[in-house]
């Protein structure tokens, strides 16, 4: 039976790299990214033997660009390899160098190991996108304006490759015409800013962060400080998180960062819920824990709220101590945390066994909720539903003067839930001020009625616990939300830099086919604005179209991108149909003529000799006229850079091949290849 | 991440951005082939040409077969530098290329030297330039029509020494310089010139001496009648070079000479005192007439063939010019036996003879 050769599908050949600039751009772009990870990531010592290994080796690979790979060292080089994948798996779990990034260190390693491999502009080409992924890793931990220069000068570098080779290419050397080329760069700047204003960005995503699921053992043991967060009292959790708020006391709140959100939206970063309020002190009736690992999948969540309007990622990273509280928008879809364990509270909130700890970061997607006031217009009232604990209508002693109050001031908005909320928080947001410079409440004194009776001015605790023991009154679930307000936040940059002054406190009104909606009666914030989700700005960034884990999720990443979503999938389709082409005509010329035993190591040799003799055939020559120019040029003075030393054995050699050429090739009758391996061995 | 969506923006700007810069730097380059200078080969002609007929060389020299040549590829820019840019070609059978990032408002200069020609026209085919954006995004190509550059001309030796050519010159009327009655043209003072042949008006134009010439009377016309089918270059080469050689040896006595073969285009009369035209000629040979018809055997006083084999239409009219009195000869390239009421001198293909 025949036995049936399957076509092998080849990459085309890629020309050996001749341009040293070349190189220098490729270590160079790899020297940018590896100084990223050395500043973002606190990792030094493996970027910087990296680095120095990476330099030898392109030096070495550089001097050797023209000599054949050896299967020793192929060998060798797969060795380092899975040396490097188990450095990987070992840094991994036991953070042998510090750091954060074991995933950067694979690769620092990877491309130090395979730059005493490159020979080839596609070996460089691997080079400098495992650089981009070095740099992308260091992304997860950048959070300035400097990050972006190193990115900038990471393009700068790869525009520097291409300048390099194509002109190397070109035979020229590095230069070009300096007004054109500032031209051309001042016209890129220009345009590409041009093109950044006027060209619409996706609204709204719901790729899952990049999550590596392996353990990590880093614990935090630093001692505790001012855990930035005035609002929960420090009475001995591990965590530095406790569950009561006393509305009798007041920290004072500096301007200093807690931590960076880089986010696809503005939003409130909640943490601690209280559903109880006895004397002036919030507390939590129910104190129960359900512990995950610290990924936590969406699966183990709850289900994506009605009307859900997609998700977006967040990436929090703290600068100050901050109690083992997980702030950031809810509901949240999926998380993950570098911590031993999650645990989860019966209100939803999860907790970290210790401190966060200065460098910290963890990833949250949350779920953008179509909040909308028509939305919660249609929504009938809650009052007296059981499927809401009776702690979200306990008015916790409010004076009979505040429930008389809140009639009044939702008199006239009763026709739905919403407008009731809305009507008692505007009354609240115009009837009150605003400060943070308030003294203590009095002793004695309740602090609701002191706030609303008394004082008429007080800061945002009280102003949410008014709101939610007057909705109660109003038979309306409500509890108190405590956590950060979205801080200063960078629509360039996606981020947000929360401070001390940030820390607030807001409303949380159950709605029957909603669930609970944020509502802010403090003035100066909107009273939906924790709901005042993605500008046209959000969830951009291609940082969003990583790869997932989850199935499903780029899918989800390319619907993100609105119309733009087409571009991936058309560059998939044409490089698809760029490949199949190339392996069809290929194949195609391979089926036509089927290589005769002799004709391709005939060939070869006919190449050979064409090249020892320093011409090509010319594509119009004929083998003939080829060798003709040759046989009349043995004649003194012999033809440039032609037949010198051992020129008539070479005029013999190639007489004979070009005799076996033009029988092959026109009579179809090619040479025995031990014939042809005869005269090969003539030519060496 | 905003700001990679700026960065993603700038990429996509560079990219378009290339696309006018390509387009620009084609539209702006001009591509120049010529010959910057000649190096004589050993033994090259042209260190022994006298300087007046040097003066009349093709410019920038003459340049004879085993010289070489300082090729000088260019380009030229319209307004503001630009760059990159990359020639590729054949000059004859060389293949050529160079590159340039830049190209300066002045022009862009590279030199190849060709050492060692051939014969013949010295061709530029298959030129193209090629020019891109800086990155290599975008590339064009234009081709430029094919031409010629340079003629390589044969080379040639006094063949005076040689028995051949005495028994020739002992039948021609030796020339002499200053006598006869048509007025040749002008020379250098020689000691021995009469005073009186003195042209006074070009001594003082050009700062030496200057004499008049005046053509010999009875001087003869030699015919070199060459092989139109000379089989093989090497071959060719040496019919060439022996014909120059003869006609070198008739011009500079004074001589008229006329270059025929059959089937071949035929040198021009008004030619017949103009030793570069001669070799033109002869750098081209065998060069087919235009026309495919045969033009007859030119009427001179003396011929002698230059062939490779025996060639009836050659050996007819040699016995022409023999029967109206004129001497024959011929030189033989290789073998072959020849029929003919005259000397015969058989050379090979090395030179000098």
């Amino acid at each position: 039976m025949a036995a049936v050769r399957l076509p092998r599908l080849r990459l085309p050949a890629s020309p050996v790299e001749n341009s040293l600039e070349g190189r220098a751009f490729v270590f160079s772009a790899f020297a940018v990214a590896v100084l990223a990870i050395a500043l973002y990531g606190q990792d030094y010592v493996v970027p910087a033997v990296g680095l120095a290994a990476t330099a030898l080796g392109h030096i070495i690979s550089y001097r050797g660009r023209m000599l054949k790979r050896t299967f020793t060292g192929q060998v060798v080089l797969a060795s380092l390899i899975f040396g490097a994948l188990a450095y990987f798996i070992a840094d991994s779990v036991l953070a042998i160098f510090g750091g954060v990034l074991p995933q950067a260190n694979f690769a620092i390693a990877l491309v130090a190991v395979t730059s005493f491999d490159l020979k080839t502009r596609r070996n460089c080409y691997s080079s400098l996108w495992i650089s981009l992924a070095i740099l992308y890793l260091a992304a997860v931990y950048a959070w300035d304006y400097v990050f972006g220069v190193l990115v900038a000068l990471w393009a700068a570098y790869l525009a520097g490759f291409w300048m390099a080779t194509h002109l190397r290419r070109m035979e020229a050397k590095l230069s070009a015409p300096p007004a054109a080329l500032a031209t051309l760069v001042l016209g890129a700047l220009a345009a590409g800013v041009v093109g950044f204003v006027l060209i619409p960005q996706p609204g709204a995503s719901s790729p899952t962060p990049l999550v590596v699921s392996l353990p990590n053992f880093v614990s935090f043991k630093g001692q505790l400080e001012n855990p930035a967060l005035p609002l929960v009292q420090i009475s001995g959790d591990p965590s530095g998180a406790t569950g009561s708020i006393d509305l009798h006391f007041r920290g004072r709140l500096g301007d200093t960062p807690v931590m960076y959100v880089r986010t696809g939206a503005p939003a409130y970063w909640r943490g601690l819920v209280f559903d109880t309020y006895r004397d002036g002190s919030w507390t939590v009736a129910n104190r129960n824990f359900v512990t995950f690992q610290p990924y936590i999948p969406t699966r183990l969540l709850p289900p994506a709220p009605p009307n859900n309007l997609g998700t977006f990622v967040q990436v929090f990273r703290v600068l100050r101590p901050l109690p083992g509280v997980i702030n950031a928008a809810y509901p949240i879809q999926s998380l993950y945390a570098p911590v031993a364990a999650l645990r989860e509270d019966s209100y939803g909130t999860f907790h970290t066994p210790d401190v966060l700890k200065p460098g910290q970061t963890y990833s949250v997607v949350s779920y953008l909720p179509n909040l909308s006031a028509q939305e919660l217009q249609k929504d009938t009232f809650a009052g007296g539903t059981t499927g809401v604990a009776r702690a979200y209508l306990d008015t916790g002693g409010l004076s009979a003067q505040a429930r008389s109050l809140a009639v009044q001031a939702v008199a006239g908005h009763t026709d739905n839930q919403f407008d009731t909320v809305m009507a008692l928080t505007n009354y609240l947001q115009s009837n009150f001020q605003y400060s943070q410079q308030l003294g203590h409440v009095p002793a004695g004194r309740d602090p609701v009625d002191w706030f609303l009776f008394d004082a008429k001015i007080g800061y945002c605790e009280q102003f949410a616990t008014a709101e939610a023991l007057m909705l109660r009154s109003l038979g309306i679930p409500a509890r108190l939300a405590t956590g950060y307000s979205t801080g200063q936040y960078d629509s360039v940059l996606n981020q947000a830099t929360v401070r001390e002054q940030d820390a607030h406190a807001w409303v949380e009104v159950w709605f029957p086919n909603h669930g609970w909606v944020p509502v802010d009666p403090s003035p100066g914030f909107s009273a939906l604005a924790a709901t005042q989700f993605p500008d046209r700005w959000a969830a951009g960034g291609v940082a969003q179209l990583i790869p997932r884990l989850e199935l499903g999720a780029p899918l989800a990443a390319i619907s993100s991108l609105g119309i733009l979503g087409v571009i991936p999938p058309a560059v998939a389709i044409a490089l698809l149909f760029v490949i199949v082409w190339a392996w069809f005509r290929k194949r195609r010329w391979r089926g036509r003529v089927k290589a005769q035993p002799g004709e391709s190591e005939l060939l070869r040799l006919y190449e050979r000799v064409q090249r020892r003799l320093g011409r090509r055939r010319a594509p119009p020559e004929t083998p003939l006229e080829y060798r003709h120019q040759f046989r009349s040029a043995l004649s003194p003075p012999p033809p440039r850079g032609g037949l010198g030393r051992g020129a008539v054995p070479l005029e013999s050699l190639l007489e004979e091949v070009t005799a076996a050429v033009n029988e092959g090739a026109y009579a179809g009758r090619w040479p025995d290849p031990d014939a042809v391996r005869e005269m090969a061995n003539r030519l060496s | 991440m905003s700001w990679l969506f700026l960065l993603a923006s700038w990429i996509a700007a560079l990219i378009a951005v290339s696309v006018g810069y390509a387009w620009w730097n084609r539209a702006g380059l001009r591509l120049q082939l010529r010959i910057h200078g000649s190096t004589p080969g050993p033994g090259s002609p042209v260190e022994e040409l006298p300087e007046h007929l040097l003066r009349n060389a093709p410019l920038p020299a003459p340049i004879f077969e085993g010289d070489g040549v300082d090729m000088e590829l260019g380009l030229n820019t319209t307004g503001a530098p630009r760059g990159p840019a990359r020639l590729f070609g054949f000059i004859g059978s060389d293949q050529l290329s160079a590159g340039t990032g830049l190209v300066p408002r002045s022009g862009w200069r590279h030199e190849v030297n060709l050492p060692a020609l051939r014969r013949g026209p010295l061709g530029a085919h298959a030129w193209v330039m090629e020019s891109s954006d800086l990155l290599g995004f975008f590339r064009g190509r234009r081709t430029s029509p094919d031409s010629e550059v340079a003629l390589v001309l044969p080379r040639f030796a006094s063949l005076a020494h040689r028995p051949i050519s005495r028994e020739l010159e002992a039948s021609v009327a030796a020339p002499r310089a200053g006598s006869g009655t048509e007025l040749f043209g002008i020379r250098e003072y020689r000691p021995g010139d009469s005073l009186r042949r003195i042209h006074w008006r070009s001594s003082a134009r050009r700062g030496e001496l200057v004499v008049r010439e005046y053509e010999p009377p009875g001087v003869q016309t030699l015919g070199i009648f060459c092989d139109p089918e000379p089989g093989g270059v090497a071959v060719a080469d040496q019919v060439a070079r022996i014909a120059a050689s003869e006609a070198w040896d008739c011009v500079r006595n004074g001589g008229r000479v006329v270059l025929w073969g059959p089937g071949l285009t035929p040198s021009l009369p008004e030619d017949a005192r103009s030793f570069w035209a001669m070799l033109e000629w002869l750098a081209r040979y065998p060069s087919r007439a235009a026309s495919g018809e045969d033009a007859d055997p030119p009427i001179v006083s003396e011929a002698v063939a230059v062939m490779a084999g025996a060639r009836l239409e050659i050996g007819e009219a040699l016995e022409m010019v023999h029967r109206r009195g004129g001497a024959v000869r011929a030189w033989v390239v290789g073998d072959a036996d020849l029929d003919l009421d005259g000397p015969v001198q058989h050379v090979g293909t090395a030179w000098p003879l």
